[in-house]
């Protein structure tokens, strides 16, 4: 499983399950937030990881929500 | 929007007591151009070195190479928007001090940086190796951030090119060369029957020092644009790029790129090179997308038939490349790419990050990964200690002896995505 900002990358090198993050340099926070909002943001990607980890999928699957 | 160049060629560059050029020979007062540099407080020392073709000197790790050009006549000065007003430039006459160059170093990032070798295998990598190059050495205040670091070098090496760049205000040029865009209206009049070509000119714009400016706007802050290509010649894009060092875009880069060299001298033969599409390469999905959009909605506004596209670096903006060709495409517009490879020491690996079968026509800079091997030289400008954490080389890369074992990347210029470089294949 990918958790990546560029998805089309993970989806060019075959990812079966993808999962977009914020941005390339941060991908699970974002300097221009609150540490406590940086720690939702974080919580619910993993969250979302957690989640497509356990789904099962036929073919390249991106898990936007 | 029509510019003359005038080519005043220089053959050698020499320290003495007067700036001045004079039988194809640059003249420098070491000291003015030291004074200049230490205007800004942000320098503690400056030096000042000479390096011409041929000799035995290293220079690292290497900023930007920027060529010396000043406005005769017409509008504006030369890079606007960082050391000259916001003007429209790009029009009138502009002369260049052509085989010499103003070459900034300094620890910055220390891994992004390169290698300019005036002597050798590494010297026929590099583009710059064959001017006569004017090297500044400067050295930051304690304490001092990467980031003004950056931009303080950046800065210096505008002010210097300028300097010298004013010493060619009243000669007479030995060369001269025109370069004219009509209107879209006029450019279909005069050729109704060529095939109109523009060329989207991608820009580095990924932040933390990974920048590039156009009329002093931060690239990643600008939606695409698009400007003519004469305005670039007058430096209204320029590098404030710390990476890698092979196929980064220097403002010399942008001011003599050839790929608008090339689409001008096919210009009213066998094609109408119809304008410049200005492109960033920002860091989120949202930007690229939007980017690339953008730039497709301009070539389909712009009625063109091809479009050459050239990147700049590599890895994610291999994404931003990508989306450019098949958006670019889907509206019917053919495109040829300009990259270069990563494909591994041996070069058997995937050569970019990202792909697409529409991307069927695609010129290559050469592969990156490429291992090398540096001869020592007599002279090294700079810190040769950073060869071991540039982008490209290893630890163990710089031997006892001052030779260098490294991969291509660490030369600057090597594999450049404009085609202004000298590797080819059989």
């Amino acid at each position: 499983m990918h958790m990546c900002t560029i998805v089309p990358i993970s989806l060019t090198v075959g990812a079966n399950r993808i999962v977009p993050t914020i941005a390339i340099p941060h991908p699970l926070g974002d300097p221009s937030l609150s540490m406590e909002e940086e720690k939702d943001i974080r919580r619910k990607l993993l969250s979302r990881a957690l989640k497509a980890l356990q789904t099962e999928v036929s073919e390249q699957t991106v898990f936007e929500d | 929007m029509k510019l003359e160049l005038g080519y005043i060629f220089i053959k050698d560059i020499q320290f003495a007591e007067q700036s001045k050029v004079e039988n194809g020979t640059l003249y420098v007062n070491k000291e003015d151009v030291k004074a200049l540099i230490l205007e800004d407080q942000n320098f503690k020392s400056a030096d000042v070195e000479l390096a011409r073709p041929g000799e035995s000197i290293r220079i690292i790790p290497v900023k930007d190479v920027i060529e010396p050009r000043v406005k005769v006549e017409g509008p504006g000065g030369i890079f606007p928007g960082m050391i000259s007003k916001v003007e429209t430039v790009g029009s009138g006459k502009t002369n260049v001090l052509k085989g010499a160059a103003v070459v900034t170093t300094g620890k910055i990032v220390g891994f992004q940086e390169g290698i300019i070798d005036m002597k050798g295998p590494g010297a026929e990598y590099t583009p710059f190796s064959k001017l006569n190059n004017l090297v500044l050495k400067c050295e930051p205040i304690d304490g001092l951030k990467q980031h003004e670091h950056e931009k303080a070098l950046r800065f210096a090496g505008y002010k210097v090119a300028e300097y010298l760049g004013n010493l060619a205000k009243s000669l007479t040029p030995d060369e001269v060369h025109t370069f004219e865009t009509p209107s879209l209206t006029e450019g279909l009049k005069l050729y109704p029957d060529l095939p109109r070509v523009a060329y989207v000119l991608m820009l580095q714009s990924q932040g933390l020092m990974h920048d590039t400016y156009v009329y002093g706007v931060d690239a990643k802050k600008s939606l695409t644009t698009m400007i003519y290509p004469t305005e670039i010649m007058d430096g209204a894009i320029v590098s404030g790029n710390c990476v890698s060092a092979c196929d980064k875009n220097t403002t010399y880069h942008h001011l003599n790129n050839p790929v608008i060299q090339d689409l001008f001298e096919q210009h009213g033969k066998t094609l109408n090179f119809v304008c410049v599409i200005i492109s960033n390469e920002n860091v989120y999905l949202a930007d690229k997308e939007r980017s690339s959009n953008w730039s497709a909605k301009l070539a389909e506004l712009l009625g063109v038939d091809g479009v050459i596209v050239s990147e700049e670096g590599f890895g994610n903006p291999d994404t931003d490349l990508i989306m450019n060709c098949k958006k670019i495409e889907s509206k019917g517009i053919k495109t040829v790419l300009i990259t270069d490879e990563y494909a591994g020491r041996d070069g058997t690996s995937q050569s970019l990050a990202d792909a697409d079968a529409k991307a069927n026509a695609v010129v290559s800079g050469g592969n990156a990964n490429e291992v090398i091997e540096l001869p020592p030289m007599d002279k090294v400008i700079g810190h040769p200690e950073v060869v071991d954490t540039i982008a490209g080389g290893f630890d163990g890369s710089l031997h006892d002896d001052g030779s260098i074992t490294a991969e291509l990347q660490v030369i600057t210029g090597a594999t450049n995505e404009m085609g202004f470089n000298r590797l080819s294949a059989r």
